[in-house]
């Protein structure tokens, strides 16, 4: 098959009607720069939910004791031998923190919640979103401060302040409960306020002080790469073999179904834009065929095989469309990272966004993968959408096209 | 002894034009030999065109079988066909049928292309033809900036090039005035004579057949006058 001569004429073919081109083209152009923006800032939507999946004390993993999540209190706890560490290659962890997070009751002088009640070692707590928040007074200093660092919404529901005291009441390991006072030592402002009314935090030999007893309710790590997850499950389960090791996706199912559904959810996008401009190619391509039925009834007389009429018809259409795809994953590209480069602010939809488990800020994502996704998904649908036009063009008889 | 390119035997070939049965071509036997320049002649509806076509392979016939250099048509495939009419024949159609987007050069190395032909040798045979036909100052132009005698030229150019064994030109005059009709015909004799092209030609143009060597006569469907049977 003369591939080269076929190619040829689909170009030219293509500046016959430069009008005609230059709107498909820019009808591709804008679907695809579509496409790319849209993916992008599903994907910022999926990669924050899943940061802050990871954030929310939780980690890429966590050891806990069997049972604490359907029933969280002190005695689902275990010790620690005195200076442990997980041994893991410094470039796969980025960092772990153990805790004791257990129930507690605190009232102030005019208000009385139910909160967790999270003994931490501040230092390691860069790992989740408490080494990121910003305080208003102090924060904790070390793993035996005595004061309490709260969310800014909980003290504004407890009417209380920096500075003032504030008692909590959980239960010991014994089972009896443990009441004692804590000065407020600062406020957090988190990204929403249902970690600043959940979460009150203190030193975590603090808290082992409180219930008497040497323990913590979990170990989490965050990897520096998800991709070592399973790898570090199975070292972490045969260490604490008398323990849950857990992955984020099993301790946040929701935000789990949700990020893979993202997956699904950016693929259904493409294939509705995608379909609709498919339809417009489909339209365009039979009018340009029909337009020059006589040259491929001439054509096949001549001696050219229908096959050799379909792969010109196919190149035609697949030729636009990489053209158009290029455009467009440049111009969405330039979009995504250039003109929304510094994400779109969301505060004005604060309550929706930290429901759905977002940041206040989308910042678009644009992935290789999904680019070259888009690319090679397009150009199927652009040789697709030759296919109809081009078994048109064959189905007439060579003799009936000459007629016409 | 007779050398026969084309050889229908009781050929029929009936239409259906509204649901009406047109009988086009009725029991037609008619044979070609190599180097003839014949032209089929008749009134519209005669079946000249039918004949033609039939002959070239873009139409089958009902009943009947033939042959093009020996080869029988009626058992070939619809790609087969191709291949032969790619191999075999030459076309000059009524509406010259040049390629739009493709400059005279480049239409008329465009079956050669598709015949496989190798870049070089296909540039030069092509830019000799356009000099014998004396279109040496066209062949960077497109169709749409030439004349309909230009363009009907370049589809001879075409046609002629790739040696066929047979040239089949459907009403190749029924576009042109009668100047540049008779420059087409000399064209079309000398390729005939210095060449030795066999040429069939289906017209109703008096001059087209005053140039053909053999003048064959349609009615209805049928052969009614054939000068090599008169000669005989």
């Amino acid at each position: 098959m003369p591939l080269k001569l076929l190619t040829a004429l689909s170009v030219r073919n293509l500046f016959r009607h430069r009008r005609r081109t230059i709107m498909l083209l820019l009808a591709i152009t804008v679907a695809v720069a579509g496409v790319v923006v849209t993916n992008g800032l599903i994907r910022g939507m999926q990669f924050d939910m899943r940061e802050a999946a990871v954030a929310n004390l939780t980690g890429h993993l966590k050891v806990l004791a069997p049972g604490y999540l359907d029933d969280p209190n002190i005695e689902k706890s275990f010790e620690l031998a005195p200076g442990w560490q997980p041994d893991l290659p410094a470039e796969e962890m980025e960092g772990w923190a153990a805790r004791i997070r257990i129930p507690a009751v605190i009232m102030s002088e005019r208000e009385t919640r139910g909160v967790q009640f999270v003994g931490v070692d501040p230092a390691r707590e860069d790992i989740s979103f408490l080494g990121d928040v910003a305080i208003t007074g102090e924060g904790l200093t070390d793993g035996n401060d005595r004061r309490v660092l709260i969310g800014v919404e909980l003290a504004r529901q407890l009417e209380t302040d920096v500075g003032r005291r504030l008692v909590l009441i959980t239960q010991g390991l014994d089972g009896r409960n443990r009441e004692a006072g804590f000065r407020i030592a600062g406020l957090y402002d988190a990204e929403g306020t249902a970690l600043e009314k959940q979460f009150v935090f203190t030193g975590v030999g603090a808290l082992q002080n409180m219930v008497e007893a040497p323990v913590v309710t979990e170990v989490s790590i965050k990897l520096a790469d998800e991709l070592y997850e399973q790898e570090v499950k199975q070292q972490l389960t045969g260490f604490f073999s008398a323990q849950d090791v857990m992955d984020w996706q099993e301790l946040e199912p929701q935000a789990a179904a949700m990020f893979v559904y993202v997956d699904s959810a950016i693929l259904i996008w493409f294939f509705v834009i995608m379909g609709a401009l498919i339809f417009g190619l489909v339209n365009t391509l039979i009018t340009a065929v029909m337009e020059r039925i006589r040259e491929f009834g001439m054509l096949r007389a001549v001696g050219m095989k229908s096959g050799a009429v379909i792969v010109q018809v196919v190149l035609e259409s697949t030729i636009i469309m990489l053209v158009g795809v290029f455009v467009g994953v440049l111009v969405g590209w330039v979009l995504a990272t250039q003109w929304l480069g510094d994400g779109i602010d969301l505060s004005q939809w604060a309550q929706g966004v930290e429901m759905a488990g977002m940041r206040s800020v989308l910042t678009p994502y644009v992935l290789v993968g999904d680019i070259v996704l888009v690319t090679v998904l397009s150009l199927v649908f652009g040789v697709l959408a030759a296919l109809y036009p081009a078994w048109r063009a064959v189905k007439i008889k060579p003799l009936e096209a000459l007629r016409r | 002894m007779s050398d026969p390119v084309v050889r229908c035997r009781s050929i029929s070939r009936t239409y259906q034009d509204d649901s009406v049965p047109v009988r086009a071509l009725v029991n037609v036997d008619f044979d070609v030999d190599r180097g003839e320049f014949v032209s089929l002649a008749g009134p519209s509806g005669s079946g000249k065109s039918t004949l033609l076509n039939v002959i070239g392979g873009l139409d089958r016939p009902d009943e009947g079988t033939v042959e093009v250099d020996g080869v029988s048509l009626n058992e070939l495939s619809e790609s087969a066909l191709s291949d032969l009419r790619l191999r075999k024949m030459g076309f000059v159609f009524q509406a010259y049928n040049l390629i739009p987007v493709l400059s005279a050069l480049e239409n008329v190395e465009f079956i050669m292309q598709l015949q496989g032909i190798p870049a070089q040798e296909r540039h030069e045979r092509a830019r000799a033809m356009l000099d014998e036909l004396g279109l040496s100052g066209m062949s960077d132009r497109r169709p749409g900036e030439m004349s309909g005698g230009q363009q009907q030229r370049v589809a001879v150019a075409r046609a002629v090039v790739t040696h066929p064994v047979l040239l089949l030109a459907d009403e190749p005059s029924a576009n042109l005035d009668s100047r540049t009709t008779e420059e087409l015909l000399k064209l079309l004799q000398r390729l005939n004579e210095d060449h030795g092209v066999t040429i069939v030609t289906a017209t109703h143009d008096p001059l087209v057949m005053s140039y053909a060597k053999r003048q064959v006569r349609l009615r209805d469907g049928e052969i009614i006058e054939d000068s090599a049977r008169q000669a005989a």
